[in-house]
């Protein structure tokens, strides 16, 4: 960064002496721009010595995704688009027939169970309900009073949801994939943490009257940042980087704009 | 630091004699022990591949009548269960059959299962007019209940207890109507509007009596039975309504306003219609026809069928030319009337909270309910409204999902939302299960309902 050609330094207008035409030794004061020295690169030293990154919403160890980072004035973008309360959208792998104390697949094993009786249909009813539970409580939390009419024009648009802090809640949940023992879940989700994403795999096996554990957690989506504005490990470079800031700069403040503002 | 040093010594002693016992090294176990006990750990079955859902019913509402059919809600037999007034959240009720039809009335229920046993029906709640039949009382024999806290056996005079099925039940404010396959209509209750389809007699005292009446003369098989808060309406298999019972606004449909106490046929707008539903809980009925009409008589106070004319009372069926699609089925209740269109929209129409949020009052025309209220999304786009039921007051609907939205006024929390307001739009009530049917009354309501796996 320090490498890029820097800022051209400030031009003042100083009165400098200067020889005045007709000779002799009269010296006139002439008006002439003058560059600062005090912006000379030599008296300022490099332009960044540190950089501040901040992150977005955590991302735990075992899974994977998009992941925000704010550098500089994106930190205060950042704690905006907390406020905005956007849905992210997590792809979950399940596996049918065990259960284990952390949820996941690398954890102790508790139990083992038959997971014959387990269909498709009998999954969908599952994440039909889990879907209604929390329906309410996104009613619930969002603090309207519910005996308003603007209470049911908001509910009828679909656009309550609480702006404040509240316990994790899903709003939408689909099943991708569905081959026994294994599954995957797309599931769009307001102020959770992954381990309760995998405790819902848990919750789901026991529903079921068999077990599962959680394979996979990846975050697709995280407010209006998706997986093609992500950067790969091989593109952590500062011309990339540069570009993806530019593309969502756009984005990033039109949804400000219509939330906040 | 003597205890930890004494636990450290015979932690070291027990790993040296299991090293020298076993001759397994100790530490944490590798990888390959991990897998070696998963794979030896033993595999437990809850539920076998050909394990059925289980089929339950769910009551909630007002308890002191006994209509809920759980007895220690009022009378706690422990010590430390305080009585509950009011179930504000679904209860499981414990039946000994499955239930196929349920029907509350105004302070009790009719619970009926289609087996061929010779106990079909059961009843709990307020039985001061025998809507529940006789229920003979342990302590004199002559006398019956007055209250029946628990879902109690009533004995229907059958001809072939072994072999007629009870097809239906339905109540009203303080009679009872129970539909047989093959034995015709049996009528019980209250009887001083002749609304049990018999001849009224004058100065009859109907607490503790024996008296189940039968009903057989009807031009076709009956297949549905209804009953208003003082009428009873029939619909056979050919498509006509016979009604009879108090006619003072023009309910009974017959084009007087007097009492009828034996089930006359109605003409009208539906005379040779083929009617495929009827509905009625309050002094409005309702009908539905298999081309999607529907007629309307009955009460119209509350705007109900303000929309073919401005009489408060219409004695004689008129057809409600509303253009809002084909109609599939309706729902009446007190004050407000709901239909079911074959698209799946639901609208509402008539006095009260009719479920499109507080400054909704009152409308003659039918309103469509937006279907996202009832959890339709650009996410999941096939949900749909399957079933519409009314109780007098409250508004129920049957999502293809098996999930419930109530709303309307909460009287005494039979909406089961678990709070006491009033809902002004449609919520959903948490059941644990998939909900396959609803029976809605005054202060209570009954629902059937199948386990999820």
């Amino acid at each position: 960064l320090n490498a890029a050609p820097g800022r051209a330094p400030r031009q003042r207008v100083r009165f400098l002496p200067a020889p005045a035409p007709g000779g002799g030794g009269a010296v006139e004061l002439v008006a002439a721009r003058v560059p600062v020295l005090a912006d000379h690169p030599l008296v300022r030293g490099p332009r960044f010595r540190k950089l501040k990154i901040g992150a977005g919403h955590r991302l735990d160890v075992k899974a994977s995704g998009v992941f925000v980072l704010g550098i500089g004035h994106g930190n205060k973008l950042l704690t905006d688009l907390y406020n905005c309360h956007l849905t992210k959208v997590y792809t979950v792998g399940g596996l049918f027939g065990k259960a284990t104390d952390d949820f996941s697949d690398t954890g102790n094993l508790v139990e083992k169970t038959t997971f014959d009786h387990v269909t498709r249909e009998k999954l969908e009813r599952i994440l039909a309900v889990i879907q209604g539970t929390n329906q309410k409580a996104l009613l619930m939390y969002s603090n309207i009073d519910m005996k308003t009419q603007e209470a049911y024009e908001l509910a009828v648009k679909g656009l309550i949801r609480p702006m404040g802090k509240s316990p994790p809640i899903i709003t939408a949940v689909r099943c991708l994939q569905f081959g026994l023992p294994e599954f995957q879940l797309e599931i769009h989700c307001l102020h959770e943490t992954q381990q309760y994403l995998r405790k819902m795999v848990h919750e789901i096996g026991l529903e079921l009257k068999s077990s599962a554990v959680c394979t996979q957690v990846r975050r697709i989506r995280d407010g209006v940042f998706t997986v093609d504005d992500a950067l790969p490990r091989t593109q952590w470079n500062l011309q990339s980087i540069q570009e993806a800031i530019r593309n969502c700069q756009l984005k990033v403040e039109t949804e400000l704009e219509k939330i906040l503002g | 630091q003597d205890g930890g040093g004494l636990r450290e010594a015979m932690a070291g002693v027990a790993r040296r004699l299991l090293r020298r016992d076993l001759g397994v090294a100790a530490g944490p176990p590798s990888t390959r022990q991990l897998r070696e006990a998963e794979e030896a750990a033993p595999i437990f079955q809850y539920a076998g591949k050909a394990a059925r859902r289980k089929d339950r019913v769910f009551v909630w509402g007002f308890s002191y009548s006994g209509a809920l059919g759980v007895p220690s809600f009022v009378r706690p037999d422990a010590g430390w269960k305080k009585p509950r007034r009011i179930q504000p959240t679904p209860y499981r009720l414990e039946t000994e059959e499955k239930i196929s039809s349920a029907a509350c009335g105004y302070g009790f229920t009719l619970l009926a299962s289609n087996t061929r046993d010779i106990t079909k029906v059961w009843g709990m709640g307020l039985n001061k007019d025998s809507q529940l039949g006789f229920q003979r009382s342990r302590r004199d024999q002559t006398k019956g209940y007055e209250y029946v806290l628990e879902p109690s056996p009533i004995p229907l005079p059958l001809e072939k207890p072994q072999q007629t099925r009870v097809m239906q039940v339905s109540c009203g404010r303080a009679h009872s109507l129970v539909l047989t396959d093959s034995e015709g209509v049996f009528t019980m209750g209250n009887n001083s509007y002749g609304q049990c389809g018999r001849k009224v007699v004058e100065n009859e005292i109907y607490s503790g009596s024996h008296l189940i009446h039968q009903l057989k003369e009807f031009d076709s098989r009956v297949v549905q039975v209804v009953c208003g808060q003082d009428h009873s309406l029939f619909r056979t298999k050919k498509g006509t309504v016979y009604a009879c019972g108090w006619g003072a606004d023009g309910q009974t449909g017959l084009g007087h306003y007097n009492i009828t106490s034996v089930p006359t046929k109605l003409h009208g707008d539906i005379d040779g219609v083929n009617i495929i539903q009827v509905s009625s809980y309050g002094d409005c009925c309702l009908a539905v026809s298999d081309e999607g009409d529907v007629f309307g008589w009955g009460n119209s106070e509350y705007l109900q069928l303000a929309s073919v004319t401005e009489t408060t009372q219409v004695n004689v069926p008129r057809h409600l030319p509303f253009k809002i699609g084909k109609i599939k089925e309706a729902a009446c209740g007190g004050t407000g009337n709901v239909v079911l269109t074959e698209e799946g929209n639901v609208f509402v129409w008539g006095y009260g909270i009719l479920g499109k949020g507080p400054n909704l009052i009152e409308t003659a025309v039918p309103e469509m309910i937006p279907p996202s209220l009832f959890g339709w999304s650009d996410f999941s786009p096939d949900i749909r409204v399957a079933h519409v039921r009314c109780g007098l007051s409250q508004f129920a609907a049957l999502t293809n999902r098996g999930e419930l939205f109530v709303w309307g006024k909460n009287l005494r929390g039979c909406l089961g939302t678990g709070r006491m307001e009033d809902q002004y739009f449609p919520w959903r009530v948490t059941v644990p299960g998939e909900v396959v049917d609803v029976a809605c009354g005054v202060d209570h309501m009954v629902s059937m309902v199948r386990s999820f796996t």
